[in-house]
């Protein structure tokens, strides 16, 4: 081969590339089974989330050549599990699987995901959250790794903030008591011009996005062993009345209760409320969204004390993976350390690995914004990450949604609300 | 040549002269034709349906161990209030909502049955929702009835009234499923009154002007009896229709405000796959099917009368 010149041999960038691919291919130390093998790995999420699944397999793959992995990308986390569950009763589950921490403890209950623990180094637990590492054990044993956190925080349309001459607090103890962050919501509508005050992102499935408000006020859905309901105390009672209040006074929207489609990210973006509780994983869309109009982060109100929510997402292998061995090292894989930050960063998550959680991850995407969810997820309660991650919290869940739907709606007395959700709560412990 | 091909080419001629004996026997041969559709309703009709029958009295999360139940989750369904009040909303839903579509698809029908400009454009734009998704149909009912930026409320507000809390509201969430529900299935009707008001013969018509017949009373003594199967016809596939309502529900309302939407299906989808409860789903998708099978006997027998009586 010629160059340009004509003067001799020449090496493109592509031989260098290939060369480099073929030498790191041949030092990469083969798997045990070196036959074709391919997988499937069942994830929901965003553009960016996709993106960077998709290097991740990418990466694996160049390390493992004899590996597929196929992505399967469902619309949302609720159409997953429906499609999962579906393929597991047909046994033909996918061999990955993303879920969230409060799925764990149901598919692990039904023997639907592999029990990781005699595959995994002993010392990896320590690596790792505690509280996170907890949420996808049951009975002691491993059945996923966690992979990332997110949880929430307030964000504000900083046009309309200016108008009502409102500054947002610079610390995490500075953050708005529940007096003051209503005060602001009833300026953000009579002086700011906004429609509606705020909105909370709980529709749906995520009707668990209210037990941070529960938490701030010193209640909790469940006794301190997780056996008895606790919600009917003054303080679980008063929770759900201050929620209740907000769409009684229309400091909220009317179509932002449990039960119902609405996007309360695009009731943000088009300016019908000036400040969303949302979780991390907004920023994208938000920035996409938003261009002309500036938007900041501040902290979760608080009451008697601090709370966020348990959000993020584990990873998991089903009982149908003919290839067990080759998911569970991709899984190692994608939560290692140089992994999960990458992801984290390319995603806007939070990481769960000790190593990372202190350090300052470089995010591309609104920097400020995601240091204020970094010190939001420092007050996510282990007692409500214990509650969220029990077995049956699902069907806890579903009855919790129903419930504070009438009483956002119904006008349901927060007393029957909470006896109502208590009586199922009672049901689902007991067996 | 092999055995196999010995042998091959020995059957080959004894099958081909079995299939053109039973094709000679001409009772076998509506049997063969139907074989196709009978096992694809089989697979994905019938024996789901038994199966569900099977499933209604065992307890099973999908994910894990079928386990025997007996007639605990019929017992359960006895008394469970939500299911009372889905029935409810359902059988509310089915009374507003096919009398007014089937009334709308006739007016529709007898007005584009005349030879007026635009009518074939018009048919069309009656019967495009019928043949869109419904989620897609159903996010645009939303957008339309959002009482924020909705087109509806953007008219009433604009014609001087209040804005109407369309979905929100436990009282105006199924008046606005009804109509939304007019709007998707209207066109349906449409078609169906069409295809039988061209299958009168005009000469009843011309006869009856000859005799002096207005045509109010030419629509109510010709028309209206003349359209009676379409109608019989129209009347079961709405009212089934209206107790199988998901897709539409779902994407509007997600079954809310409380329990005011929340119909039969969507109560059986809620059990299912989110309380993970398919024992308990199937029992009431059973109790379902229960209804629309009585109710469909019903009008038969009912239709069979009229018919031996006309």
């Amino acid at each position: 081969m010629t160059n340009v010149n004509g003067t001799g041999t020449a090496f493109s960038r592509r031989h260098i590339l290939g060369a480099g691919l073929a030498l790191s291919a041949a030092s990469v130390k083969p798997l045990r089974a070196q036959a074709p093998v391919s997988l499937n790995f069942a994830v929901w999420g965003n553009r960016a989330e996709e993106d960077a699944f998709r290097r991740l397999i990418a990466g694996y793959t160049a390390q493992n050549p004899h590996v597929s992995i196929r992505l399967e990308l469902s619309g949302s986390s609720g159409q997953l599990y429906q499609q999962v569950d579906t393929r597991l009763a047909g046994r033909q589950a996918p061999d990955l699987v993303r879920i969230q921490y409060q799925q764990v403890g149901r598919y692990a209950k039904a023997g639907a995901i592999v029990d990781l623990s005699g595959h995994l180094d002993g010392g990896l637990a320590a690596q790792f959250a505690p509280a996170l590492w907890k949420a996808v054990t049951y009975r002691d044993k491993a059945f996923a790794i966690p992979h990332h956190t997110d949880t929430l925080a307030v964000y504000c349309n900083m046009e309309m903030f200016r108008r009502a001459g409102i500054e947002l607090p610079r610390r995490l103890e500075d953050s708005w008591r529940w007096e003051e962050f209503i005060r602001i919501a009833r300026m953000l509508k009579d002086k700011a011009g906004a429609p509606f005050g705020f909105a909370c992102a709980w529709q749906n499935t995520a009707a668990y996005r209210f037990l941070p408000f529960l938490y701030q006020n010193g209640g909790k859905l469940l006794d301190e062993q997780l056996l008895q309901p606790q919600l009917s105390s003054k303080e679980g009672l008063e929770a759900i009345a201050w929620a209740q209040s907000w769409f009684a006074d229309k400091l909220v929207p009317p179509t932002t209760s449990i039960k119902t489609n609405e996007q309360t990210q695009n009731l943000f973006a088009n300016g019908t409320i000036g400040m969303l509780v949302h979780g991390d994983w907004q920023i994208p869309f938000l920035q996409d969204a938003m261009k002309q109009a500036e938007w900041q982060v501040t902290y979760m109100p608080r009451n008697v004390s601090m709370a966020s929510d348990l959000g993020g997402n584990c990873l998991a292998v089903t009982r149908d993976s003919k290839n067990r061995d080759v998911a569970i090292d991709f899984l190692r894989y994608a939560t290692n350390e140089a992994n999960m930050r990458d992801f984290c960063v390319a995603a806007g998550f939070l990481p769960v690995r000790r190593s990372l959680m202190d350090t300052k991850l470089e995010y591309p995407l609104r920097p400020d914004a995601m240091q204020v969810f970094v010190e939001q997820s420092r007050t996510i309660p282990d007692h409500l990450a214990a509650t969220v991650t029990l077995p049956d919290f699902s069907r806890i869940n579903t009855k919790l949604g129903e419930q504070l739907d009438l009483a956002f709606t119904s006008g349901q007395s927060p007393k029957d609300t909470a006896e109502n959700i208590e009586g199922t709560i009672r049901s689902v412990l007991k067996g | 040549m092999s055995d196999s091909a010995v042998m091959a080419s020995s059957v080959r001629p004894a099958t081909a002269a079995r299939t053109r004996r039973s094709f000679r026997r001409p009772w076998m041969l509506p049997y063969l034709l139907i074989t196709p559709n009978l096992l694809l309703f089989s697979a994905f009709s019938f024996f789901p349906l038994l199966y569900a029958f099977y499933i209604s009295f065992h307890d099973w999360s999908l994910i894990g161990e079928v386990t025997y139940a007996g007639l605990a989750n019929y017992r359960r369904l006895v008394a469970d209030t939500q299911f009372w009040h889905a029935l409810l909303n359902t059988a509310v839903y089915a009374v507003a909502s096919v009398p007014t579509t089937m009334a709308g698809g006739l007016l529709l029908a007898v007005a584009l049955n005349r030879r007026m400009p635009g009518r074939v454009f018009l048919r069309s734009v009656y019967f495009l929702p019928v043949v869109v998704s419904a989620v897609a149909t159903g996010i645009i009912a939303a957008w339309m009835f959002n009482e924020h930026y909705g087109v509806i409320n953007s008219l009433i507000v604009r014609l001087g009234g209040d804005r109407i809390p369309w979905l929100s509201s436990p009282a105006w969430a199924l008046p606005s499923l009804v109509i939304a529900t007019f709007w998707v299935r209207v066109g349906f009707c449409m078609v169906v009154y069409l295809a039988a008001l061209q299958s009168i013969p005009t000469l009843y018509y011309e006869a009856a002007t000859m005799d002096g017949a207005s045509p109010y009373r030419q629509f109510w003594k010709i028309t209206l009896p003349l359209l009676r199967p379409a109608t019989f016809l129209l009347l079961i596939l709405n009212v089934i229709h209206s107790f199988q309502v998901f897709d539409l529900i779902y994407v509007m309302t997600g079954g809310g405000p409380g329990f005011s939407t929340t119909m039969l299906v969507q109560y059986i989808y809620q059990s299912a796959f989110m309380t993970s409860e398919m024992g308990y789903a199937s029992a009431i998708g059973v109790v379902l099917y229960v209804i629309v099978l009585g109710f469909t006997i019903i009008q038969w027998r009912v239709s069979r009368q009229s018919e031996n009586v006309l």
